[in-house]
């Protein structure tokens, strides 16, 4: 078979995904940008090019840097909590004890749970007369709509869940980890955490790079537990409220979509600025085989 | 290889008319069509169908899910009469509508015909999203004088007629006789000022059994809107161009209503939040609310409260008895594909007919002149009649702006700052005075 | 000895202990769910809380039954979540082949174009999507739910990455018999990656069932939403109902977990087995 109709195949295979993706995605990705130098009029039929003023509008809002702050705050708590957890119930996992099975179904549960009909569940739980959890803690505490406690209910939701989904990446990772390494260490007289430190966790790094960089880059675009379990008489909105919140709040309630636009564009350039410093790290503690 | 595909084709295929079949489109659903119900084959079917290949369904949306059986009653009378003409009645709740609307604009997917709403009228009107009637009101098709006060005047833009007028509203005080009976304490009546309303309110709170006096809730037109204007502030300067909320009769209305819940006369906003002030009201836990003449079928719905509550007029205020009315009307799309048939259901929903079916379901009170009488009597246990009185001497709702769309939306996102107690009841109204003042700017 | 098997139950106890702790917080919110949905208004907003129904009560499932479209809910999320399970298993595994196993000109560029997409946050594309959307006069469509999704970059990259780890022996031979590249895609590699193609389908399937804020965005009439923004339409519209709108939770779950229970093994080996290649 010549190189010619090899090409031939390979462009052909790849076109359906090339087309598509350039079409529905890039495209889309590329117009953000312009839609953010724009100012729309009649429900976005008639523009006018306005250069940087939705930019400069915007980092004029102190509004706009709460809600950055709250998202990289979001970030900082679900990332890490959701890593140690998941990592700690993998670990357990892993030994070799009775109901395996049965416990990974149970923590995958909240996964295949549509997250909307979750955070429904967590709005009457959080409640502060009649919530589950005040009734268990003998608390009462307004978990929601209490400033100090919003930020934490929001990510104990999210952990919630997404444990059970990175515990089976993790579970896989630790799966991968040839035995005779434990038997070494045992020898050496490792044992319990130890063993943990010195063999498991160096080679799991690549699992939990992964893992991650995809929830970073998941937990920037927190918006639907805010809008089903916050919600916008909240007075803990503006403690709580994510960058995709305002872009959905500005662009699809205050009839502002370029406003909404420069929003999103400015968590395109985060996510870029994040994952790439990922990427930097990851010579520092990522242990590649 | 070949054949596998072919069958994932055929079966996206038939998935796709069996999802196509379950949306309903396209409208020629003639399902009811009994005399060829033993040729089922498509092409009978088909011949036999002539007739009712001209049979369209239109799409009405509506905002308000205890009205659906009456605007459904109105759809059955209406297709009764045009056999050809089926009305599909949706509802999109207040909290999504307008954001779906302003999505569906532009794209030109309103439904046919929809309830349209004072406030956002000048939006849709001046974007041409609305089909105008102004040649079928000067044909005489519809005769705008037939509907109460000055309803009809509410959807015109530029000269342009847009509407026909559906209903108007007023608010009322609803209470709990039971727990004022409880008390000792007589039923409020029209001798009624603020600042009885805040003592009698103080004086039915038990907050240890979960029962207050008043919600004072955060709301706009069947809440602190009312105050202010009794207070003598304004929401809006008369000429649309400056807010009002910073007025300090404005502020004082304000702080006056949050005050009771400082009292603990009311549940606080965050009790509010998690079980709505109506919901409270109708499990017996409140013992007055302010409340809207269309929301009496909600009321009426719960059968804990059911003949245990009744409706008085709004308290007064320093200056008068505040009250906002406010008329709702129906329009049908610029851009719908059914326009004769959704010209003829608009029409039919202006007419007596639709007006009385309203009425009698005891869904609103109906625009239509003459009609509001049998609404009062849809219920007669109760005293109804206090929204009709009340009409008179109302306040019209405070649309007409352009930016209102804007400011609306905003509004309750900073009052609910106040109203959670994160910032004071001035500072909030002042922010919204500023933001309404940016908004006005704005649309210019 | 003894000492040491004994030590290892106590160890293998407490490991129970923790592990159930953790199921409970795992299923406890789906039990309220269910409770709640049986409960009459005023016993859900009890004060102290009830935790069983005096009387179990249907009235909130006719509710939410009668007062949105569950029936339009189902279908159109069953064809969502079809549309955007499907192609994007094919397309993406016939690119990823080609990514991994053909060398052409312009392989370079065309996958960067494709996995560059997978950096930008959703909600960049949203409103692009939506003006195209209503170009196309899809704007409230069942179409404009999926069609966008016919492709996906994420499941383009992650088979990718499994092509790349097969030996080129197998490959070689099948040129040698004259195959063209689609035949041995079709044959030979397809097979073996065959549980690769499952963890995207349900890596695809999860996903798709969650999406909330595009159908939010997109589709307004009732019978146009998926049930996440059904559900979403019902908080709306019944506000503090909660057993309303547990039930109407319920109705919505019901679906994924009974294919969860059916296929459990298949859901988590599949996730598990995206890992090793991630």
């Amino acid at each position: 078979m010549n190189s010619k109709s090899r090409y031939a195949w390979a462009y052909m295979m790849i076109a359906p995904t090339l087309i598509g993706t350039l079409v529905f995605w890039f495209y889309p990705a590329v117009y953000s940008i312009y839609l953010g130098f724009l100012k729309s009029e009649n429900f976005g039929l008639v523009n006018h090019w306005v250069g940087w003023a939705n930019y400069e509008r915007l980092f004029k809002d102190a509004e706009f840097w709460q809600n950055l702050r709250n998202t990289m705050l979001y970030v900082v708590l679900f990332v890490p909590t959701t890593i140690v957890l998941s990592t700690f119930f993998a670990v357990l996992l892993n030994a070799k004890i009775k109901g395996r099975s049965v416990y990974r179904v149970i923590y995958f549960l909240p996964q295949v749970t549509m997250a909307a009909a979750a955070a429904m569940v967590w709005v009457i739980i959080f409640a502060q007369d009649y919530g589950l959890l005040n009734s268990v803690l003998g608390t009462h505490v307004a978990w929601i709509s209490d400033k100090r406690f919003a930020m934490y209910a929001l990510v104990a939701v999210g952990v919630w869940g997404a444990i059970g989904f990175n515990m089976l990446l993790i579970l896989a990772g630790l799966q991968g980890i040839p035995r005779p390494l434990y038997e070494a260490a045992e020898l050496d007289g490792a044992v319990g955490f130890r063993k943990f430190r010195s063999i498991t966790l160096p080679l799991l790094t690549p699992t939990l790079f992964f893992t991650s960089i995809v929830l970073v880059i998941g937990a920037t675009q927190i918006f639907d537990s805010i809008y089903l379990i916050i919600g916008k008489t909240n007075v803990a909105l503006p403690s709580v409220r994510s960058l995709v919140y305002a872009y959905y709040q500005n662009s699809f309630i205050y009839y502002d979509q370029n406003y909404g636009a420069a929003i999103v564009n400015v968590l395109l350039l985060i996510n870029l600025i994040l994952t790439g410093f990922q990427f930097l790290m990851q010579k520092k503690w990522v242990v590649y085989d | 290889m070949i054949m596998r595909k072919k069958s994932a084709t055929t079966a996206v295929g038939a998935l796709l008319a069996a999802s196509l079949a379950l949306t309903g489109c396209g409208g020629n659903s003639n399902d009811g069509n009994d005399a060829n119900g033993g040729a089922s084959s498509p092409e009978a079917s088909k011949a036999a169908g002539g007739d009712s290949q001209k049979s369209v369904t239109i799409s009405y949306t509506i905002w308000d899910k205890n009205q659906q059986p009456a605007m459904e009653a109105i759809a059955d009378a209406f297709t009764k009469q045009n056999p050809n003409i089926k009305v599909k009645v949706d509802v999109i709740p207040w909290g999504d509508y307008w954001t779906k609307m302003s999505a569906a604009a532009p794209a030109g997917t309103l439904p046919d015909v929809f309830w349209m709403h004072g406030g956002q009228f000048i939006k849709y009107a001046s974007g041409q999203f609305l089909e105008p009637i102004t040649d079928k009101v000067q044909a005489g098709e519809i005769d705008l004088n037939n509907y109460a006060a000055n309803l009809g005047s509410i959807y015109t833009l530029d000269g342009q007629n847009y509407g026909i007028p559906k209903d108007f509203d007023t608010i009322g005080l609803a209470y709990n006789k039971e727990l004022f009976d409880q008390a000792g304490i007589p039923y409020p009546d029209d001798t009624w000022d603020y600042a009885k309303l805040a003592e009698v309110a103080k004086q039915l709170s038990q907050p240890d059994k979960g029962i207050y006096g008043f919600g004072a809730k955060l709301d706009t037109q069947a809440g602190y809107w009312n105050d202010i204007l009794a207070n003598g502030g304004h929401i809006i300067s008369d000429d649309m161009t400056k807010s009002g909320y910073d007025e300090p009769a404005t502020i004082e209305a304000l702080q006056a209503r949050y005050q009771m819940i400082l009292d603990k006369a009311s549940p606080t906003h965050q009790q509010m939040t998690d079980t709505d002030a109506v919901e409270m009201f109708k499990s017996g836990k409140l013992a007055m609310i302010f409340d809207g003449s269309w929301d009496n079928g909600n009321l009426a719905s719960s059968e804990i409260i059911q003949g245990k509550y009744d409706w008085a007029p709004l308290p007064k205020g320093k200056v008068k008895r505040g009250n906002i009315i406010n008329g709702l009307g129906n329009v049908m799309s610029a851009k719908g594909k059914h326009k004769e048939e959704s010209w003829q259901f608009l029409k039919f929903l202006g007419s007596k007919e639709a007006a009385d079916i309203t009425a009698q379901m005891g869904a609103a009170i109906p625009a239509f002149n003459g009609t509001q009488d049998a609404w009062v009597k849809s219920k007669p246990e109760l005293n109804l009649q206090v929204f009709i009185d009340q009409a008179a001497d109302a306040t019209p709702y405070p649309s007409g702006s352009k930016s209102y769309p804007v400011w609306f939306a905003k509004e309750s996102e900073i009052m609910s700052q106040a109203w959670g107690g994160a910032i004071s009841v001035e500072e909030g109204a002042k922010k919204v005075a500023e933001m309404m003042n940016q908004a006005i700017a704005d649309a210019k | 000895m003894g000492g040491a098997a004994s030590a290892k139950q106590r160890s293998n106890f407490i490991i129970h202990l923790i592990l159930i702790a953790g199921a409970v917080i795992m299923v406890l919110p789906f039990i309220w769910m269910i409770l709640t949905s049986f409960k009459t208004t005023t016993e859900a907003t009890q004060i102290p809380i009830k935790i069983f129904p005096a009387e179990p009560s249907f009235r909130a499932y006719a509710d939410a039954i009668k007062q949105s479209s569950f029936l339009h809910y189902y279908a159109n999320t069953l064809m969502a979540a079809f549309m955007k399970t499907v192609f994007p298993v094919i397309f993406s595994a016939m690119a990823a082949f080609a990514f991994a196993r053909i060398r052409f000109p312009g392989s370079g560029l065309c996958f960067f174009l494709i996995i560059s997409v997978m950096m930008v946050p959703n909600p960049v594309f949203y409103t692009p999507q939506y003006l195209m959307m209503s170009n196309l006069g899809l704007v409230n469509t069942v179409t404009a739910l999926w069609i966008a999704s016919l492709v996906s970059p994420f499941a383009t990259f992650l088979l990718r990455q499994f092509f790349l780890g097969i030996s080129k022996e197998l490959e070689e031979a099948a040129v040698l018999d004259g195959c063209n590249p689609f035949q041995i895609f079709r044959h030979i590699m397809l097979p073996l990656v065959s549980s690769a193609l499952v963890a995207v389908v349900i890596i695809q399937l999860l996903w798709s069932w969650n999406e909330l804020q595009w159908p939010l965005i997109i589709n307004s009439s009732p019978e146009k939403l998926t049930l996440s923004a059904g559900l979403a339409t019902l908080v709306s519209m019944f506000g503090t109902d909660y057993p309303v709108l547990m039930a109407g939770a319920f109705m919505a779950v019901v679906p994924m977990l009974v294919l969860f229970f059916i296929f459990q093994r298949r859901f988590i080996e599949g996730v598990a087995f995206s890992a090793s290649k991630g």
